[in-house]
């Protein structure tokens, strides 16, 4: 599996799904039909676009792109691709 | 009339950028409310007269793009392709101006002319953006008007905008997106393949754009028009790039990039935003939960705490009134029958539901339009997902316990159609307020102190069955399939009264509407078939149905007069007490009186377990049928609920009975 790689890569592809929250990315691809990569392009999330998870503790996803907060089912969110952007800790998110 | 002199104006837009809150604006309650003919999709129209011209405004679905996906997308697009509106507001919000402009990018492709309507920008200061308006009109070379709906600010210059833009005194020259760099040259080769074979009533760009995106509407039917040689070669181009799509959408971010640039000024970077801190909070299961039960608790002891002595005092008035009338109608039994028990009792009592749901609705539109409705949405996804439905299903779910009518339309902001269907088919297990005031009112009278347990065991028995039903039919139904849940949680906000006020009002005349004119038949058919040939109940029509039916009842432990009222039950809950009421001659004494005397403990269990999970009224069942279309699930959810329900019955019943009850 791709994300067991990241440890040793900062830079690699990682599914969405895999950041903590907090975390940042460079949307790399979306896999999957047409239709949910249109729709997700609709709201932002496409090829080159900066993506936060705000909230990710089982369930579905909270992930926030430019003002806008979007929440994603999991198995959407396996199909995001994502480069992980280095870990500065933005101190957006109160303690 | 002056119809063929109004002008047509669409009113486009994604969700969450105050689309109703403008619509509401222009249009007040001069608005009508409908369906897309043969799509279960709200069509809203309204007019706005302005300087003696008529403006017919047509809110079309919230789209976040138009792609042949979404019902909704679809019927936006073919609107304004078809009708061809004299101008297109584009309602944009200014906080996050990326997403909306993205719409405009598909919209701009559609030929109609389009203004900008950039509303919120009082919250895009807030999070410290601050956009130029004008520099924005100059690069999208369409005309841009700042608002804050919410405030009522704007108006006025966007009508002005829509008349000066239809006059055509205002020069229109839209700047388009282009595909992304690396694909210029198939979007020529597609063109000069396409060009001579689209109709003039299309944007040869659009055209191009849609066959590079895919869309399975626009390539059928090109693939219907163009020869098949050349058709091949558009196959074959579209093989050797199958990321085309992707570079559809890079052009149209490059576009929009290039607009917010030109345009947006950031002053205050990270700032802790209102949504940020409440979210931390809200969206966490430890907390969400818990907190989203107390909210619920809330609305119900509020809603039950200001409604109920309104019931009660409606409840009165109605006693009075028929006190009143009565004497003047003693010379006719039939008549007097059919008004004082046909229609003030029957469907005079569904009209004192009004003051409880009244205030349940208002409650329940308070925390959509402040956007806690999809932190609920967002906390529940997990739970819904074992039953095969996702976060959104629940807010149909909560409006189901102020009645069920309101609860099945709410069913459509679910996009996918299965999920659709089965909230739907599990709305009615969701008890309505009828359900629980008979409920309330028979447990009462049989159970005394240990009504309250009753109550809570059976309400609690529902919501398990509706979640086991959801389980075993999605598991049936659905399988693998995948559910995509992708919602935008939009910020919190201010109430908006106006809003609020007007959700609440469709509601409730959409109960008062359907309920009303249905139960106002059927009380009377009811109270009719109870009476005739003699006049008396034994003998009647409906008499000697139950009588027939007995036997079925048998193993549920009902009489023949339980199982009538039960079958009253389908023209509104309530008319089950009034049958009871009735049957058993209640007469002064009082329902509550009566009642112990002629209803065993074992029997009343199982009747009150059937009636909890009984065929939902007749309003509802026909609003079912409506949103479900085809005879199919609403046929199986109606035989599921009659089994169900009977079966559940003999189970209490002989439980009861074993138990000594």
């Amino acid at each position: 599996m791709l994300w067991k790689e990241r440890n040793d890569m900062g830079n690699d592809l990682i599914p969405l799904i895999v950041l903590k929250e907090g975390e940042e990315g460079i949307v790399h691809m979306v896999s999957g039909g047409l239709g949910l990569i249109g729709r997700l392009a609709s709201l932002g999330i496409t090829s080159g676009m900066r993506v936060k998870v705000v909230r990710n503790i089982g369930g579905p996803l909270i992930i926030t792109t430019n003002g806008t907060r979007i929440a994603i089912g999991r198995g959407q969110a396996q199909k995001i691709m994502i480069r992980p952007l280095a870990a500065v800790k933005v101190q957006a998110d109160i303690a | 009339m002056t119809a063929g002199k109004d002008l047509l104006v669409a009113l486009a837009g994604q969700p969450n950028v105050g689309k109703s809150t403008v619509f509401n604006l222009l249009t007040g309650l001069s608005q009508h409310v409908g369906n897309w003919p043969g799509k279960t999709v709200e069509k809203k129209e309204g007019f706005y007269s302005a300087n003696g011209k008529r403006i017919k405004i047509v809110d079309l679905p919230g789209s976040y793009s138009l792609t042949a996906y979404s019902e909704e997308e679809k019927i936006a697009r073919d609107f304004i392709i078809n009708e061809r509106p004299d101008a297109v507001v584009l309602m944009a919000n200014a906080s996050a101006l990326e997403r909306s402009l993205y719409l405009l990018a598909e919209l701009l492709l559609l030929k109609a002319p389009v203004i900008v309507a950039l509303n919120m920008m009082d919250v895009a200061e807030q999070q410290g953006m601050r956009i130029d308006a004008r520099l924005l009109e100059q690069y999208l070379g369409v005309p841009v008007i700042s608002m804050v709906a919410s405030k009522n600010r704007g108006t006025k210059a966007l009508i002005s905008e829509i008349l000066l833009l239809s006059e055509g005194k205002k020069e229109y020259l839209p700047s388009l997106a282009d595909v992304s760099e690396d694909h210029k040259e198939i979007f020529l080769e597609l063109s000069d393949i396409l060009g001579q074979y689209i109709s003039p009533a299309y944007l040869t760009k659009w055209i191009i754009t849609k066959i590079m995106e895919g869309d399975p509407d626009v390539t059928a039917k090109m693939s219907g028009t163009v020869p098949q040689d050349s058709w091949n070669k558009v196959q074959s181009l579209l093989r050797k790039h199958e990321d085309s799509l992707l570079a559809v959408v890079k052009g149209r971010y490059d576009w929009i990039e290039g607009a917010v640039r030109a345009s947006l000024s950031e002053f205050k970077r990270g700032q802790i935003l209102l949504t940020d801190r409440l979210d931390h909070v809200l969206t966490r299961p430890i907390f969400g939960i818990p907190i989203l039960l107390g909210v619920l608790a809330l609305v119900f002891s509020l809603t039950y705490g200001m409604g109920l002595p309104l019931q009660e005092l409606l409840e009165a008035l109605m006693n009075s009134f028929a006190g009143w009338v009565e004497p003047l109608l003693e010379r006719s039994f039939w008549l007097r029958g059919i008004i004082i028990d046909g229609l003030l009792a029957g469907a005079g009592t569904v009209l004192t539901f009004l003051p409880v749901l009244f205030f349940f609705f208002a409650a329940m539109a308070f925390l959509e339009d402040v956007g806690y409705m999809a932190r609920a949405a967002f906390v529940m996804d997990r739970f819904m997902h074992v039953i095969g439905l996702h976060g959104k299903s629940f807010l149909p779910f909560c409006l189901g316990f102020g009645c069920n009518v309101p609860a099945v339309m709410g069913a459509r902001i679910l996009e996918s159609g299965r999920i659709r269907f089965l909230t739907i088919f599990l709305t009615p297990f969701v008890p309505c307020t009828a359900k629980l005031a008979v409920v309330t009112l028979i447990a009462a009278a049989i159970f005394g102190k240990n009504a309250l347990i009753m109550l809570w065991v059976l309400v609690a028995g529902n919501i398990l069955i509706l979640g086991l039903s959801g389980f075993i039919a999605s598991k049936l139904l659905f399988k693998r399939q995948h559910m995509p849940f992708i919602m935008e949680l939009p910020f919190y906000h201010r109430p908006n009264p106006r809003t609020i006020g007007i959700i609440v009002w469709k509601r409730i005349t959409a109960f008062i509407k359907k309920a009303g004119t249905i139960i106002v038949i059927f009380s009377v058919v009811l109270w009719l078939f109870s009476h005739i040939p003699g006049g008396n109940i034994e003998d009647s029509v409906l008499g000697s149905l139950g009588r027939f039916i007995e036997p079925i009842g048998h193993p549920i432990g009902l009489d023949w007069k339980m199982i009538v009222a039960l079958l009253a039950s389908i023209t509104a809950k309530e008319n089950s007490i009034a049958a009871l009421g009735v049957l058993y001659g209640v007469g002064d004494e009082g329902i509550r009186g009566v009642l112990p005397g002629v209803m065993g403990s074992a029997s009343a269990l199982s009747f009150l377990v059937i009636l909890m999970l009984f065929v939902p009224c007749i309003a509802t069942l026909v609003v079912m049928k409506q949103e479900m279309g085809g005879w199919r699930w609403f046929l199986s959810s109606f035989f599921f609920m009659l089994v169900l329900s009977y079966l559940s019955g003999m189970a209490a019943y002989r439980f009861a009975v074993m138990v000594g009850l």
